[in-house]
């Protein structure tokens, strides 16, 4: 498979405590790739660092050969449920509607053909029936609908999301990741921090372990195995240098 | 009461604060979403040494002049919280309670020095600073006024899509190439700027009042963002109205209390019976647990 994001020798630090080192590794695309590791092993630290929402100590992060910087607009971001204003006065549409802003002149007011796309957005995650309820009032799953439709209004290439199954129930998740399958049929590409690891086989088709740095990746066949997961987990920091 | 309805001193002086009332319910509101309002509080107290200063080095008590000496005053106060609560272990409030106090006090030291100096001369206005005096506004204070609010919701719509994303999601709103930091500015700008022209008016002890009270009964009457503003910018516009009414009717109420007390009235209405109050809240848990 041909490959869309590389990244070479990235380096992330937090007050001086190393979050990710020497980090190499490429994303195929049209990939479902999960990024998996221990608590603490960098995985958020990666796709904040991939979406330019951290500055690495060095490193490069390129998609399709150019800076990150430049393709922004093709990716969609799904964040952690933790990093939203619940206290903002939105319903569901105007959500979802947030998504069509990159296609947008100069005022980003969103018309008829935005709210459109947007309704089948909701269509796709079944939420369409909510679309007029207030964003705090739903569940955890519903919000994660939410964020989806909101990526996929988005039309973006590449859909980011940090653990996106997390605390929802299982009618969800087993939406997400049909709803994923169906947009990898479209030539989409998925990077999804995972955690738990006995759905990996199930739910992707490449993986990258980490923890601070690359322990394994590539096809999901090819690297999953008890030696690699053991040494991610079990050989804390076994990397010195 | 028609005779002060259509009395000039009067016209110009609700013109004057109904707009300034307006844009605060506006700018006030994302303030009060993003749970920054004790910084408007904090900032609009640390702005009264401004105002004594720019009089002192100045030697004038021309509003623009003073303003502007607000202004830079807002800003320091709003850079010091920033450095205390990033550098050292005080936290938020204690920041903001410590710049609050501190920058106050030194208006209120300055404002004596100047008061008992035979060397300033003029310094009987300065005092409404604190409280408010909108009976003597002047035209060009209602031109400072207009100009600021006006900018400052222009600004406001021109940047609206922008401002929502950044005020729910600012990791998202990053990630689709919006700068934060220009968004954050963009807020603080406008917040310390309305500040700034509205001292003379409102007084800037209880300035903070025109950012939060209209933000509070919008959140309490609607979840819609853009009924929110449109509910905080009416309330803010019809408290000012009123007040300065009841200021200019009653001899001699100061204006900036006068139009709390209105904008207060609105709240505590608002907290009983509206559909997010807690009177319906109440109402309704009892309903709940009745079926169940």
């Amino acid at each position: 498979m041909e490959t869309l994001i590389t990244i070479k020798d990235l380096n992330v630090a937090y007050q001086e405590k190393p979050a990710l080192w020497h980090v190499n590794m490429s994303i195929p695309a049209n990939s479902r790739t999960a990024i998996v590791g221990p608590n603490g092993a960098g995985k958020s630290t990666l796709i904040k660092s991939i979406m330019t929402l951290i500055k690495p100590i060095s490193g490069k992060i390129d998609i399709d050969g150019k800076d990150v910087r430049h393709a922004l607009k093709r990716i969609a971001y799904v964040p952690q449920k933790g990093e939203v204003n619940w206290d903002f006065p939105a319903t569901v549409l105007d959500v979802v509607l947030m998504g069509r802003y990159v296609h947008k002149g100069w005022f980003k007011r969103p018309n008829r053909q935005d709210s459109e796309i947007a309704l089948d957005a909701l269509k796709t995650m079944k939420m369409e029936a909510f679309r007029n309820r207030q964003i705090s009032e739903l569940s955890g799953g519903q919000r994660q609908r939410v964020f989806l439709a909101r990526a996929i209004a988005q039309n973006a290439e590449i859909y980011i999301m940090d653990e996106p199954l997390q605390g929802i129930d299982i009618t969800t998740e087993k939406l997400i990741i049909d709803v994923m399958k169906a947009l990898q049929q479209e030539g989409k590409t998925f990077v999804v921090v995972h955690h738990q690891l006995d759905t990996v086989e199930d739910y992707f088709d490449h993986a990258v372990i980490l923890n601070k740095t690359v322990i394994a990746q590539g096809p999901v066949e090819a690297i999953w195995n008890e030696s690699n997961i053991e040494k991610a987990y079990y050989e804390m920091s076994g990397h010195h240098d | 009461m028609i005779d002060i309805l259509t009395s000039y001193t009067f016209m110009i002086v609700a013109l004057g604060t109904v707009i300034l009332a307006v844009a605060s319910g506006i700018i006030g509101t994302v303030s009060v979403i993003k749970g920054q309002s004790l910084i408007g509080d904090a900032v609009g107290h640390a702005t009264f040494p401004g105002i004594v200063l720019a009089f002192m080095l100045a030697g004038t008590r021309e509003t623009l002049v003073l303003a502007l000496g607000a202004l830079l005053l807002g800003i320091i106060a709003f850079f010091t919280i920033q450095i205390i609560t990033e550098h050292s272990r005080i936290t938020l409030d204690g920041a903001l309670a410590l710049v609050l106090s501190s920058f106050f006090g030194l208006g209120m030291a300055l404002m004596s020095f100047v008061q008992g100096n035979p060397d300033f001369e003029g310094t009987q206005g300065l005092s409404d600073y604190i409280f408010g005096q909108a009976a003597y506004m002047l035209r060009s204070d209602v031109y400072l006024i207009l100009a600021a609010s006006g900018a400052s919701l222009l600004v406001f719509i021109l940047f609206y899509q922008q401002l929502k994303i950044y005020i729910f999601d600012p990791v998202y709103s990053r990630s689709i190439g919006i700068s934060n930091m220009l968004m954050n500015f963009m807020i603080l700008g406008i917040t310390i700027t309305l500040i700034a022209v509205g001292l003379k008016a409102v007084g800037a002890i209880l300035i903070v009042n025109l950012l939060i009270a209209p933000a509070v009964v919008g959140q309490l009457w609607s979840d819609r963002f853009f009924h929110v503003l449109i509910i905080a910018a009416a309330t803010g516009g019809i408290s000012a109205f009123a007040g300065t009414y009841i200021s200019t009717a009653g001899n001699d109420i100061a204006t900036g209390p006068a139009i709390i007390l209105v904008l207060s009235a609105f709240v505590l209405v608002s907290l009983l019976s509206a559909r997010k109050g807690l009177l319906r809240r109440s109402i309704l848990k009892r309903k709940v647990g009745e079926r169940s």
